[in-house]
Order: structure tokens, then sequence, then C-alpha cells
């Protein structure tokens, strides 16, 4: 520890600590440009700089550490005069086009001026113009580079935080620009995260462009609605249309970074597609009708149907919504059958809860990447959940520790390991196996390998790096939900180092909004509330299926989920889903499954809400309602409370969200204390990793007994490709594809496979190729990656027409397909 | 350069050239080469036991690289910006690794300080800064050139003597600058200051790379000003405001001086600029740019008041 | 014992009605004096000044280009908040660049004519100008938009002011209309 005055003031600070920061913790602000908490410093602004008592020249305080007995004055008359120094210097080659220039009202160089800068200039000389008019630089960011300040933070956050490292900087002294090379167009990550740091109007938003000004928006907290990240954004809108998200220093895990879906996706709020009246199916068609006659419908269809056989899924809502839809449907209407997922077997998810210890309480993620080995498996992290894999890459990279990838594609993610595994599909479970032998110090089982297609050698380096840590972060993803035959070793190996001794912390990375917290309210055929046990297990959303095609389930009520084109086997999907006798879908547009329906009810956005959800960590965090639901379109709760007191006797038709939250603090026992003060904006305290916003342990373990058989892979043995799916990059579920932006960003399928194969089959990125599987073929376009393991194609599972449902089946291992050109 | 990467233990060394010196990098290759045939270069040299490999490194023409942190940034292959000092390159240099960094000519001084002896080089040159040292005269001079002479030879010694004295016999000295376009101008009044680093820096001028400059009465000091300006501002990295912003002003408002659209005020717009630049920058070539300024000003700053007043140049 | 004025005097006084001369002498002296009444808006007008403000005016630059950026500074500073304004982006030319205003309106009935959106616009655009007959029969045609900004107002920037026009009245289908004729001017020492 080390002890400095700053301004007379003295503060006891750790070592190291650079002068800026010590100065923060006493209270006292330096102006700065260049400097940016999580990145690296560099000093080159020369903004911050300040008088060190017995040094002639003034220092720069974002890059020099306080030393003991520093006597540090940060408002002297010099370090005053330098200051406005050098912002006339800024101003000197600043293009100075305020009016119509987008950062305008929110500029860090107008801010700055306006309280420490001449207020007089004197810069009369002609002015380097690098461009005349403004340029795209990628389908969501403009740029204008006569405004640059050169304080490189787009550079260094493109290249630290996000990996794209797609920006640099162009020519030499006050020619220099930071731009893509040459001007060109970007094919990076669109996430924009350039755009949030930029301190002037230099990067800008191209959505946002000639939109509003900064007092014309209203604001509101929220959470980003797309992965299960749980970013925290600012949702803003112009005259009730949401025009801009963004994220804000120091709030959230996601501390000021998004990607490209938290950032630009948020436009489905506001998209025509939007089904703003209820629909209800007559003659053949769905026509406009009023809420009276939607919930009349479906009153007098309900009254002649059995309660246990009505099934029900909601999904991509807050947490009181999920919560009393399993109240709806266990007590009031007495039906045991509900399942949060279309895609998961409610036996996986339980098996996998219990594996990653979801009801040991939450984790945090920060304290995941803060331990010696980081562990990610089973998970395409840098494109399912981006932000995650920015705070572990930054982390990585100013940290001593071990970063393990394993996965059949390459990711972004590869660059930051220092151990890369790329291992067959399915397969996560031999080769956590391999790894249980080499730990233990035996050989590892041949035929493990082969199925995992790894060499001995590679699990023998996890196990030594997973041995030689003290604390290990293991991060599993949906795969081992897709192929749930790993979960079982996914379960040995973590208590097997825990009984080595280490710190084991286990980060679930889930791909859908909220996904934890529907689990948590019960909304899952066996479990309650809280991880309780049900008596009786329900059926769940394959079993449904069957017995709606048998003809026993009669109804099924579905809230936000596009269960046809999401569900693992889509011919049993829509065959039952045809011959139900009543559908009730209530979603925001009319997917493939709501089209399907006798009854579809409008529901609303996550920004429309007042509420709160729970992120992959189990931190549960609250959003504001930023506008109204379009039309008549309501908030979900409103929804189901007037559908339940519809057909059910006893539900009250009315029910407030913050009363909801209540009970659900009493009767899961898991979110008891969980604190939500820190999401209130005018909380100061308001920082990134508040534990006590992660929900508790369980009181009782959850047991499951994870014993899944995989199924044979099927598709003739000539087929050379194993087909993989999961999200693409800019999507998520199918809401994404009616982003306007996100759509400009990827609008056709793809499939993707690796270098090696593409040259073999003679193929090249941008092609039509025909992908064809034993259940289906489609023609999409090519993607091309480097480092894809050799055998695997991956096609997103998000695109209509082309949905990557259509190639499997159920009770089917992974399919075999055969690309070739089209 | 081996025998000092011997003394500290190093495996690697490289020689940066500027670009544009296409000959001498390929004569330093074949020279390397050579030395490699003779066993001076590569494993077990002469049956020491020590490995060294040498490597040409080519710049791009950039001045910013005369940095030693910049340079190393070039070798690395990055953009040659000056890198946070502490760490030191003494601790942590090329590649992470300490890195000892020298002039060419300092370096060609240690053969011959082994040859001939540390008493012989002590006695070159005053107790201080001992050893030869190439001056580098250009400007009005009878005969211009690289002359290695010891160094405290002083500065009327080197141009009357040496070089022959003025280029023309009517125009007699106005103003040298004693070492390189960083260092500030010395008047005919210092003629007689020994050129090393110590005497130098007692005049409020500076050694630098002991390039001398010589001009007659037919210079115009504004003019210099501008084109030392000039290419301070072109050679800016890029990398800190003052430098980035502030030198390019400079040479703006220099240039208008120098072709008589002078404003009032100008003078004191510059010093008040140069005082914004001087010591608030990343690496010296900001304060070196300004030093220049500021010696022109110091001894002729009627030359740029005239320039002002009249909007014409007094000299020419 | 003063006698005051005498009895003649006083029957003089009295017989040419001079107590009713020197009490009417002021007001037959208005009476062939030139009336201050304006005849408006039957005969007469009254020109401002150019430094009047009046209704607003959006304005363009030499070549024709509207000088409106849409940067929103008028609603900034205006102390109603009567002004709205929303950017677009046009690229015909249409604007100095190419960020022009899609809707620039502004609400006379909160506008207190105050200026502050004349001196905060960095472009000139908006200068307030010299209409003043504003009255209108319903809330809705107090707002005034940006094509009808546009328009020249119908005292010209040439006309310096502050003088009294002889003018006419006109019944139009949209109202009654006020027409100047700016040539003539009526001396009025007001």
């Amino acid at each position: 520890m080390v002890t400095v005055k700053i301004n007379g003031i003295e503060v006891t600070v750790e070592d190291n600590t650079l002068i800026l920061d010590a100065a923060r913790q006493a209270g006292i602000d330096i102006p700065t440009f260049c400097y940016q908490a999580d990145l690296m410093g560099v000093g080159s602004c020369r903004m911050c700089i300040v008088e060190i008592e017995g040094q002639k020249k003034l220092q720069p305080s974002c890059v020099t550490p306080v030393l003991h007995g520093m006597a540090i004055n940060t408002e002297t008359q010099a370090v005053q005069e330098a200051r406005a120094g050098v912002l006339e210097f800024f101003l000197a080659n600043h293009a100075l086009d305020c009016p119509v220039c987008d950062k305008a009202g929110e500029c860090e160089l107008q801010d700055m001026v306006y309280r420490h800068g001449p207020h007089k200039g004197r810069h009369a000389e002609p002015k380097f113009k690098f461009h005349e008019k403004d340029y795209i630089l990628s389908p969501v960011i403009v740029k204008n580079s006569n405004r640059c300040v050169n304080c490189m933070k787009c550079v260094r956050v493109c290249r630290e935080v996000v990996g794209a490292n797609v920006l640099g900087a162009l020519g030499r002294g006050d020619h220099q620009e930071a731009t893509s090379f040459a001007r060109g167009p970007l094919d990076c990550d669109h996430c924009g995260n350039c755009i949030e740091v930029c301190p002037v109007g230099c990067f800008m938003r191209l959505p946002y462009r000639y939109k509003a000004r900064p007092w014309d928006l209203k604001g509101a907290d929220s959470v980003c609605s797309y992965c299960a990240t749980g970013c925290r954004i600012v949702l803003e809108e112009r005259d009730g249309v949401a025009v801009r998200s963004r994220a804000q220093l120091g709030v959230g895990i996601n501390n000021e970074t998004l990607c490209a879906r938290g950032r630009f996706g948020f436009d489905y709020m506001t998209s025509p597609e939007r089904i703003t009246t209820p629909l209800i199916r007559k003659s053949g068609g769905l026509v406009p009708a009023s809420w009276e006659e939607a919930f009349g419908f479906i009153k007098d269809a309900a009254a002649s149907i059995p309660p246990d056989s009505i099934g029900a899924q909601p999904r991509g809502l807050r947490n009181e919504e999920t919560y009393t839809f399993q109240k709806l449907m266990r007590e009031a209407l007495g039906s045991p059958n509900i399942d949060s997922s279309a895609r998961w077997a409610h036996g996986a998810v339980e098996a996998f809860i219990s594996a990653m210890a979801m009801d040991r309480g939450g984790v945090s993620v920060l304290d995941c990447v803060k331990t010696d080995t980081v562990f990610v498996i089973g998970a395409y992290v840098s494109e399912e959940n981006p932000v995650t894999d920015y705070l572990i890459r930054r982390y990585s990279a100013s940290r001593n520790m071990n970063v393990i990838v394993a996965s059949p594609r390459a990711m972004k993610l590869d660059s930051s390991a220092n151990l890369v595994v790329r291992h067959m599909p399915a397969s996560e479970g031999a080769l956590l196996e391999a790894v249980l032998a080499a730990m233990s110090g035996q050989e590892p089982d041949p035929k493990a390998l082969g199925q995992a297609g790894i060499s001995a050698d590679e699990a023998k380096k996890i196990a030594a790096k997973l041995k030689g840590s003290e604390s290990v972060g293991i991060m599993a993803g949906t795969d081992f939900l897709r192929y749930p035959s790993g979960i079982g070793a996914l379960a040995k190996i973590s208590a097997a180092l825990e009984g080595l001794g280490k710190k084991v912390l286990r980060l679930p990375l889930l791909d859908r909004c909220n996904q934890r917290g529907a689990w948590e309210m019960g909304v899952h055929p066996a479990l309650g509330p809280g991880y309780s046990r049900r008596e009786t297990a329900g059926a769940g959303t394959d079993s449904m299926l069957d017995a709606a095609r048998a003809g026993s389930l009669k109804m099924l009520y579905l809230a936000g989920t596009d269960l046809l084109a999401m569900n693992g086997d889509r011919g049993i999907a829509g065959e039952a889903l045809a011959k139900l006798k009543l559908l009730v879908v209530q979603d925001m547009f009319l997917t493939e499954t709501a089209k399907l329906a006798h009854v579809v009810l409008p529901g609303a956005a996550l920004g429309e809400k007042d509420g709160t959800v729970t992120n992959q960590e189990g931190r549960v965090q609250a959003v504001k309602r930023l506008t109204r639901p379009p039309g008549k379109a309501m908030a979900d709760l409103d929804i189901m409370t007037m559908l339940g007191s519809a057909i059910a006797t006893g539900f009250p038709s009315k029910i407030k969200s913050a009363s909801v939250f209540d009970e659900i603090r009493r009767e899961t026992g898991i979110y008891e204390t969980v604190d939500l003060a820190f999401n209130n904006k005018k909380n100061k305290g308001n920082g990134h990793d508040n534990k006590e916003a992660l929900v508790r342990a369980a009181a009782a373990r959850l047991e499951a007994k994870p014993d899944f058989k995989a199924a044979a892979p099927a598709g003739p043995d000539s087929y050379p490709f194993a087909l993989v799916t999961g999200n693409h990059f800019f999507h998520s579920g199918t809401v994404s594809l009616r982003s306007e932006t996100l759509a400009g960003l990827a609008r056709e399928p793809v499939v993707e496979i690796g270098e090696e194969d593409a040259g073999k089959l003679g193929l090249s990125g941008g092609e039509r190729v025909r992908v064809r599987g034993k259940n289906h073929e489609a023609t999409m376009l090519l993607r091309v990656r480097k480092g894809t393991k050799k055998g695997v194609a991956f096609i997103p599972e998000n695109f209509e027409g082309a949905h990557a449902n259509m190639f499997f089946k159920r009770g089917e291992g992974i399919q075999r397909v055969l690309i070739e050109r089209s | 350069m081996i025998i000092t990467s011997y003394a500290i233990g190093a495996t690697r060394s490289y020689i940066y050239i500027r670009g544009e010196f296409d000959f001498g990098a390929k004569r330093l290759e074949e020279a390397i080469k050579e030395a490699h045939a003779k066993g001076y270069l590569g494993k077990n040299i002469l049956g020491s036991g020590f490995e060294h490999e040498m490597y040409v490194h080519r710049g791009y023409g950039a001045y910013i690289c005369g940095e030693e942190t910049a340079l190393l940034e070039s070798i690395e292959g990055y953009r040659a910006q000056p890198r946070k000092k502490p760490p030191f390159p003494a601790l942590a240099g090329l590649y992470g690794k300490p890195t000892v960094i020298n002039n060419v000519e300092t370096l060609s001084c240690i053969p011959a300080i082994i040859e001939k002896g540390a008493e012989w080089f002590k006695k070159l040159g005053p107790e201080k800064s001992p050893g030869p040292k190439i001056y580098c005269v250009s400007g009005h001079v009878k005969k211009p050139g690289l002359y290695e002479l010891p160094m405290g030879t002083t500065a009327r010694e080197l141009i009357y003597g040496h070089c022959g004295g003025m280029l023309h016999e009517t125009r007699p000295l106005k103003a040298f600058i004693p070492g390189g376009v960083s260092a500030p101008m010395l008047t005919p009044q210092d003629i007689d200051t020994p050129l090393d680093f110590d005497s130098l820096a007692a005049k409020g001028s500076m050694l630098g790379s002991g390039a001398v400059i010589v001009m007659d009465n037919s210079t115009c000091m504004v003019k210099m000003a501008y084109i030392i300006n000039r290419f301070f501002s072109h050679e800016s990295c890029g990398k800190c405001t003052p430098c980035r912003d502030g030198t390019p002003w400079l040479t703006k408002v220099l240039r208008r001086l120098e072709h008589g659209e002078g404003r009032p005020g100008d003078v004191e717009l510059l010093e008040s600029l140069c005082t914004n630049i001087f010591g608030r920058t990343f690496c010296p070539l900001g304060d070196g740019a300004v030093m220049a300024l500021r010696g022109a000003l110091k001894h002729f700053r009627q030359e740029f008041q005239y320039h002002v007043d009249h909007k014409m140049c007094p000299v020419s | 014992m003063s006698k005051g004025p005498s009895r003649i005097a006083e029957f003089i006084k009295k017989a040419l009605f001079l107590d009713f001369v020197k009490g009417l002498s002021i007001t037959l002296k208005y009476n062939v004096s030139r009336s201050i009444t304006l005849k408006y808006p039957d005969e007469e007008k009254w020109v401002p000044d150019r430094r009047f403000r009046g209704q607003h005016t959006l304005n363009k630059d030499e070549n024709g280009r509207e000088l409106c950026v849409a940067c929103e500074l008028c609603v900034k500073v205006c102390p109603t908040k009567c002004i709205t304004v929303i950017p677009m982006e046009d690229d015909t030319g249409r604007g100095i660049a190419d960020r022009v205003a899609k809707v620039w309106k502004v609400e006379l009935a909160r506008c207190m004519f105050c200026g502050y959106c004349e001196d905060a616009c960095p472009t000139r655009a908006v200068r307030l100008g010299r209409d003043y007959e504003l009255a209108c029969l319903d809330l809705s045609c107090t707002t005034r938009e940006k094509d009808e900004l546009l328009k020249p107002q119908s005292i010209p920037d040439t006309i310096q002011g502050g003088f009294v026009v002889r003018s006419s009245f006109e019944r139009t289908p949209e109202g009654i209309r006020v027409v100047p004729d700016l040539r003539m001017q009526k001396k009025r020492n007001i």
C-alpha cells in the first residue's frame, strides 16, 4: 500500500495504482481522452498531465504509477494552462462541424473545451481535410475522419477487447487516421464498440444517423433480449420510437461493450411486421379480432378440453411472466405439462442444471475469468455470447492464466487461447472422459479418443493445465443440451477437480435471454420454482408433441416461442401442431408457428415491460419500460392473466408485476436475497459486479441422473460432413431477423465448413452450394472458416426456409451431409 | 557490434539503416556475409562458444525511427511510434528482451579503443567528453563535408580552418546550428565555443548529431525556421497531441510569414504555441521542433517581426 | 376692493364665446391636424424595422440552398420549447450540407418571439421576420411548418421599414388579407 497526497488530500492505495485512479479514489476527476478503463494505457493525448512535486515536466497521470510519498497537484495554474493548450491543439485540426455531427450534445471534446479549454480560438489557418463526405465503413458504421482526435481507442478496443483487429492507423503526423485498411468496407463483427468508445463524432451509428439529438431522447435501463450474457443497455427513444441502444461505462458486466445484436438489434421493437391486434382463425384464415373476441374464442374452445391435456411453453419473457405462467398452468388449470425449451429435452436440462451446479447459486463471470484456467467447452462462445468472449480475451491478456478452448469449429477466441482442441461434434463426453483418464494418470481410452477425434497428447495437455491450476472456471454451453451424453462426464470432471482441492467455478453459457430465469421459475415439467422437485412430472416438449400427434393433448399454449422453427424434429412438430384442437400462440410476430395457430395474441417486447430477467450467471437484472406495445398488443403478463381468468376459475385478471416479484422471492427461496437496488440509475454504486444480484443456492440439491445414450449418426457414410447447428453471429432465435439492421448484416442462410475441406471440394466462400442430408436438402451460400475441424459443417438455426431443424430428426444422432456445388 | 554484443551477452543484433540508403544497406549485408564466411558471426565465433547473428533492417523513411523505442517498434513490424518509458529498453526492449541501443558512430569507436587503448581515447577532446567526433558541415562554407576531429574542436577552427571559411567573402557568418536541426542556433559571438556536449549545453544549445549548418547573411531566418518546422511537422509520428497538432500549426504560421501574409500578433502566437508544446510531448521530437524555433526567435526576433510588420523579408 | 376684469371685457368674452374657444382650442387644434390613427387595415399598414421580431423565416443561401442543417440548437435554446426539428439525410444538394430538416415546426401560440433561436442558429437559417399578422381562427393554424417558413415574407429585406404604407384589404377564400403597397409611404410622425 502506498500513501500519496493529491491536491493536499491524502490517499492510501495499492501498489502500482495509476495516479489517475488514485485521484479518482480521492474524489478528484482528471480529464482524459485516450484513457479507457479496460484498455491498456497509452498516454498519448496529454490531457491528463498533472504536476508532480519535484519533477520539472508535467507527467501523464494515466500511465504513471504512484510512488510512496508523491505529492501531486491537479489544479495548479500550470496544469490548467496545459489542458487548455492541449485542447487548443485538438481543435486546431478538428473539423468543427458540430451542427451536422451526430455526437454534438454528448461529445467529449465539446464538454472538455467548455470546462477546461480556451474560450477563444486562435487557429486561423487552413485545416487538413481527409475527405469531403462521410464514408460508410460497414452497414452499421459511418465515419468522418476529419473529426478524429487520434485517441486510438477504437483501434485498441477492436484489438484488445473484441479481438477482431480490423482497425488501424493510416498515415503519419496530422495525416494520421484511425480507420479500416485503405478505408475499405469492414468485414468484422459489426459490434459497434468503436462507435461507443469514440469520444467525438468520428465513428457514428449508421442506423441512428441524423435521427435525433441527445436532448430529444428519453432512455430506459434495460437488458439485451438476445443471448443470456445479460448485457445492460440503455434503450433510448424519440417520440415513442426506439432509436438507439447503448452501453454505459461501469455498468453491467459488459461495461460499455456490446455486440452487434445488443447494439443494433433492438429495432425489431418498431418493425412494421409486429402483430398489433389479436387474430382468430375463421374459415381457414387469420382475421383481426378484439381482445374480448379472442378470449371468448379461447374460452369456448377450451371448455371441452380436460386440464391435463394442455401444454405450454413460455420463452423470452421476464421472470414475472414465466412465474405467473407456471402458476396459471399448474394451479389454476391443473395441467402439469409445461416446458420452456423448444429444442432441449427436459431430462437433459435437469442433468445440465445439476452438472453445472446452477442450483448452488449464481456464479459471476468476472470471478470465472479471474481463475487460473478457463475451460470453454460445448459452447461457441465467440458467436453466441460475444461479450463473454470479450471478457475472456481481456482478462487473459493482462493475467497469467490458461484459456483452453475445445470445439469442433474455429472461433475468434482461439487467438487468445493457449490450448485449442478441435473435436468431433457430439463428442464432448468422450473428450472429457479422456481428460479424466489423463488426470488420474491413466492412458486415455483409444475408443474415446477416436470418437472425439483428438490425440492422447491433447487430452494430456488439457489434464496437465487443469491439474496445475488452483482455480478452474468451466464454461459449458448449449452443445451439452444438444448432445446430452456428455453431461455425465461434465459432472464427473468438475467433481474430480473439486476432489483435487481446486476451486471450480461453473458458468453455463446459454443462448436465450432469461433461459435460466425460466428454469428457476419452474417452467419445467419436473421442476418447480427454485429448482424444487415436483412429485409428479408433467410432459416435456417432446412428450407433448407426441401426445398431440396421438390426439391425447388437445390444447397447446405457446408464448414467445417459435416451436416449429426451433424444435429438433420439424416433421413431428408440424404434425403435432396440425392435430391440435386449440393452438394459442402469443408472440410479437407472425412466426411460422403462429401461422398455424387458431388464436394469435399480440405480445410485447422486453423493452416494453418493467420487470426482471436472469442471465446465465444467475444475475437478476431489472428492465424498465421504454415504450408502449404497438396497437392493441399488451404486456405478456396481462395477456396471461386475462386468459387465465377467462378459462380458469379464481385466477385474477390483473396482477402487478412488482407484487409478482415479491412472491417469486418467497416461493423460490433462491431469489430471496437478490438485491435489485443496483439496477437503479440513481444508485452511484452501480458497479459492474454486484454479487448481491446473484441468486442464492437452493435449499436442496437437485439430483439428476445424467444417463443419456447418444443415438447413432444418420445419413450415408459417403456423406463426409457432420452437421452442427447453433446461432448465426448476428442472430438469435428468429426474432433477430425482424430487426432490419441485423437482417441487413446477414439475411441469407449459410453453411460453414473448414478451409481444408473447401479446398478439397474445390469450393470457395460465397458460392452457392447444395447441402444434402438424409432428411432434407437445401441450397445456400458457402462460408469458409480457417481452423474448423475437418468433416464438420455448420448451418445456423435462425433462417426461415433453411432451418437446420429440417435436417434433424428425433432419435437420430449426428446428421451426415454432403456439400456440392449447386 | 560483435564486440558490444559479446560484452553484454547478446545473441542477436540489428543494424537499423535508413530505407533510402540502398547502397549502404547492400554493403552492410555483404559485410555480414563476409563476416559469416570468416567465422566472425554465427555459432561458436572464433571457437569462443559465443553465438551471434546480425541482421540489417531497413527503415521506410521516418525520422521518428531515430527515437530508440520507435526504432524498436519499427523492427518488430509495428507503426513507428515511441513507447512508454519506463520500462527502458535496457530492461525490456526489442521483443521485450533487454536491449542496448547505440549510434553507429558511438560503436565505431570501440575497435579503436580496444586497439589503441583507453588512454589514447581519453586524450582526444575535453575531459568530460573525450574521443573523436564526425562533424558533418553543410551550408555556406567552401568545403562542406564530413570531418572527423577530436571532440571539443571550436566552431571557428571547424568553419574557418577545416572548411575553408565562408563560401562568399562578401557574406559574413550570420548564424550556425551546431548539432542537427533541433539544436538552437548560435551567433558569431559563440564562434569560439568548443563543439562538445557540455560547452554547447552551457550556451543553451546542444551537440546532438554533430551536424553543423552554417548560414551567412543572405539567409532569411524566417525561411530557415519555416523549413525546419515543416520538416518536423512532416516527420511527427502523430501519437501525441502537442506535436501532432501543434507543429503543423507552427509551420502554417511560419509559412504565412515567409509568404508575406503575416498578421499582427503572429510572433507572440509562435511563442505561445512553443510554450504549449515544449515539455508536454510523448517524445523529444516536439521538443526538438520547439527548441529550433526558440533559438531562431531568441537571436533574430526582429527579423520575424519585420516579416509581420512589413510583409516582406529584410534579407532577400 | 379690486374690481377684476371689467364688465365690458367679461361681456365681450361671453359674446365671442372666448371661454368655449379657449376650452375647445386644444380639441379644435386636433380637429384640423393630421390624425395619428392608422386606418388599418383598410388604407394603411405599419411596416416594421428590420430588427422587428415577428414570425420566423427559414432562409436559403445565395445559391438557393437551404441553410438549416437541423442541428436542433434552436430547439434546445428555446425557452418555451415550441420548436420541433427532425433531421434527415439529403444528398441532392437541397441544403448546404447533407443534413437537412425533415420537419421544422414552430408553435406560434407558445412562441414568445424572444429571438433566441435566431441567436443560436449557426448558419443564420432561422431569422425572425416582419410578419406580425398572425391571428387565426383555431389552434391548428398557429403551427408553422418548414415549407411555409421557407417562402419569402410579404416584406422583403430590401425595404428598410419603420414607416407606414398604403394598403388595401382583400377578402380571399382563406380569409382576410392585408396587401401593402410598399412603394407608397405615408408620412407619419409617430
